[in-house]
């Protein structure tokens, strides 16, 4: 069952709104073809630097420091305490460690038991890419970097292992500082 | 096979029956038109059975469910921190806003209150998921009613807005950054003079937009007494967010139900429009990304300094109880039924999402139609997949 069409205002005379329109593109396009500003070099012509697709293989967008591109690990600070791998939405964490012993810190003490990493290995294929191992990490071993260039032809290839990870570690930014206002203290990233 | 399959077997030979006694009798051949379940008109999934006849609708039926995820489900069986990674992917335009209900209900749950700092932040971030939903919706439905121009400067100047949550959250489409208690992380440096640019930038596209589509008259010829639904009918389908304004309802949960958000210290405005036909819905949500940025900006001036966490323990363990909280979501009224029996993870969870309530009404508002009409409809009530199926 149709019902009636109603009718509303409409533009004074047919037309306007699309050369309205078209003013919109024509004036879209020249900011576009000319976008220097100010004095004789308004006409000079320069469409790449007014366009804002980006040409990516050859220029590249950088992300924001907090971009989250991919996890990097500080070995070193690793305990293999699971927690990460426990925490993770999909689990996509493997992580295989043993104890063992390690000299004494100062001459004369006795040895130490340490945790040592056999295998850390981060699914990047299941990644969620939420952060949750990141945040739990407790000693400080898991970092975002902004790097996203790492797809692989073959699926497998996603599986990071703990020397791969590792390389990630030097990409890794320094934590921004915070607006006026906030309470909280900038932390560190550990020198590799 | 079962009984009610039996039936329903028998009813549809039944239907096809009669249908061919009537084309037989007046001699009119109907046509089953299946739109979608790939429809650039369905933003993912969603399938429309229409009968025709010839270039009417006799009747149409939306069929959900080509993309169900299981997120009630997989909620049980996840912690809470793992469910604010899972509910990002509900609305995928505006994933913050998904978080905050969520949060708030298991906020009211644990009895803890955000600090004001972390209200402040939240609901600018609430505003601008907002605002990057809503200027997709601009360029899109321009683009599906036959106007590239719109498209591709819907999605150059949503970056703006991305890319500001980007830098404070880390994701641009999945910001998983709200946690129960507070925030994950302060604001940065130079975030909110970058932020305010944005903005003032969005405000450019709103009124470029206006030139552009609004005045257009053929896009007023195909939206204008198109698709018209009447307040009641709106309300009982459970519309809701700009669908209801358009019809004339004055409802917003912002102003009339605020929790946890700092909405009602800011100056901003409902608008409604009482035509509710596509174009009145289309004017209301340009107005509300205007509105949005304005609220965005009073919220970065207003914030105030402290912390950005309350006292909440390491290991979250939320006590026994049910909460349900509502907030307006850019796409409507979305809600989280939590039940908690003491554990990590919630017992069960209950999502209403704007968008099922949204799509329901297509069967109503189908009817009579032509074809053409039929993708101004679609994407004039404008429905996530993600927030249908979920």
């Amino acid at each position: 069952m149709p019902r009636p069409r109603r009718s509303g205002p409409r533009a004074p005379w047919y037309g306007k709104g699309m050369l309205l329109g078209l003013k919109v593109t024509a004036v879209e396009f020249l900011r576009t073809v000319f976008p220097h500003r100010g004095g004789l070099k308004i006409l000079k012509p320069n469409p790449t630097a007014g366009a804002v697709t980006v040409q990516y293989p050859r220029e590249k967008e950088s992300p924001t420091p907090r971009a989250r591109g991919v996890i990097a690990l500080h070995e070193g600070n690793c305990t293999a305490c699971m927690l990460c791998a426990r925490s993770c939405p999909d689990w996509c964490i493997y992580i295989e460690g043993h104890k063992e012993q390690a000299p004494p810190r100062r001459p004369g003490g006795k040895p130490r038991q340490v945790n040592a990493l056999d295998r850390f290995d981060i699914d990047y294929a299941l990644c969620m890419y939420c952060g949750i191992c990141v945040e739990v990490c407790p000693f400080e071993a898991l970092f975002w970097t902004p790097e996203y260039e790492y797809s692989e032809p073959r699926i497998a290839d996603l599986l990071h292992d703990k020397s791969r990870l590792g390389e990630w570690m030097e990409t890794v930014p320094p934590f921004e500082a915070y607006e006026p206002g906030s309470e909280m203290k900038v932390p560190k990233v550990p020198p590799t | 096979m079962t009984a009610a399959l039996d039936r329903e077997q028998a009813r549809y030979i039944a239907a096809q029956a009669a249908d061919a006694r009537i084309n037989f009798e007046i001699e009119t051949e109907g046509m089953t038109l299946n739109m979608g379940p790939q429809h650039p008109a369905t933003h993912g999934t969603l399938r429309i059975v229409a009968k025709l006849d010839a270039e009417q609708v006799v009747s149409a039926e939306p069929i959900a469910g080509y993309m169900h995820r299981g997120y009630e489900k997989l909620s049980e069986v996840r912690t809470y921190p793992q469910v604010t990674t899972l509910i990002n992917r509900i609305d995928w335009l505006g994933s913050f806003a998904n978080e905050v209900p969520f949060i708030l209900a298991a906020e009211r749950l644990m009895d803890i209150e955000a600090p004001p700092r972390a209200q402040w932040i939240r609901t600018a971030l609430f505003e601008m998921s907002r605002i990057a939903n809503l200027v997709l919706f601009a360029g899109d439905t321009g683009l599906q009613l036959g106007g590239q121009t719109a498209a591709f400067y819907g999605f150059r100047d949503r970056e703006h807005v991305l890319n500001q949550i980007e830098a404070v959250t880390g994701g641009r489409f999945h910001p998983n950054f709200d946690r129960i208690g507070g925030l994950k992380d302060d604001l940065p440096k130079g975030w909110i003079a970058e932020t305010k640019t944005a903005m003032a930038k969005v405000r450019d596209f709103c009124d470029e937009i206006d030139d552009l589509v609004t005045g257009n008259e053929i896009f007023q010829a195909r939206n204008r007494g198109i698709g018209v639904i009447p307040a009641d009918v709106a309300l009982s389908y459970g519309l809701s967010g700009a669908n209801l304004r358009g019809s004339g309802v004055d409802w917003d949960l912002r102003r009339d139900a605020p929790c946890g958000l700092v909405h009602p210290e800011l100056d901003w405005k409902v608008y409604t429009h009482p035509d509710g036909d596509c174009f009145s819905r289309w004017w209301i949500r340009i107005q509300e990304i205007r509105e949005a940025t304005r609220m965005v900006d009073q919220c970065l001036d207003g914030l105030p300094s402290g912390p950005i966490m309350a006292k909440v323990p390491r290991i979250i363990k939320v006590p026994a109880g049910e909460a349900y909280v509502e907030t307006e979501n850019p796409l409507g009224a979305m809600g989280y039924y939590v039940v908690s029996k003491g554990d990590l993870g919630p017992f069960r969870v209950k999502i209403r999402s704007a968008s099922f309530n949204n799509v329901s009404v297509l069967s109503w508002v189908l009817r009579g139609v032509y074809v053409p009409d039929i993708v101004a409809i679609l994407s004039s009530l404008y429905f996530i997949l993600g927030d249908i199926d979920r």
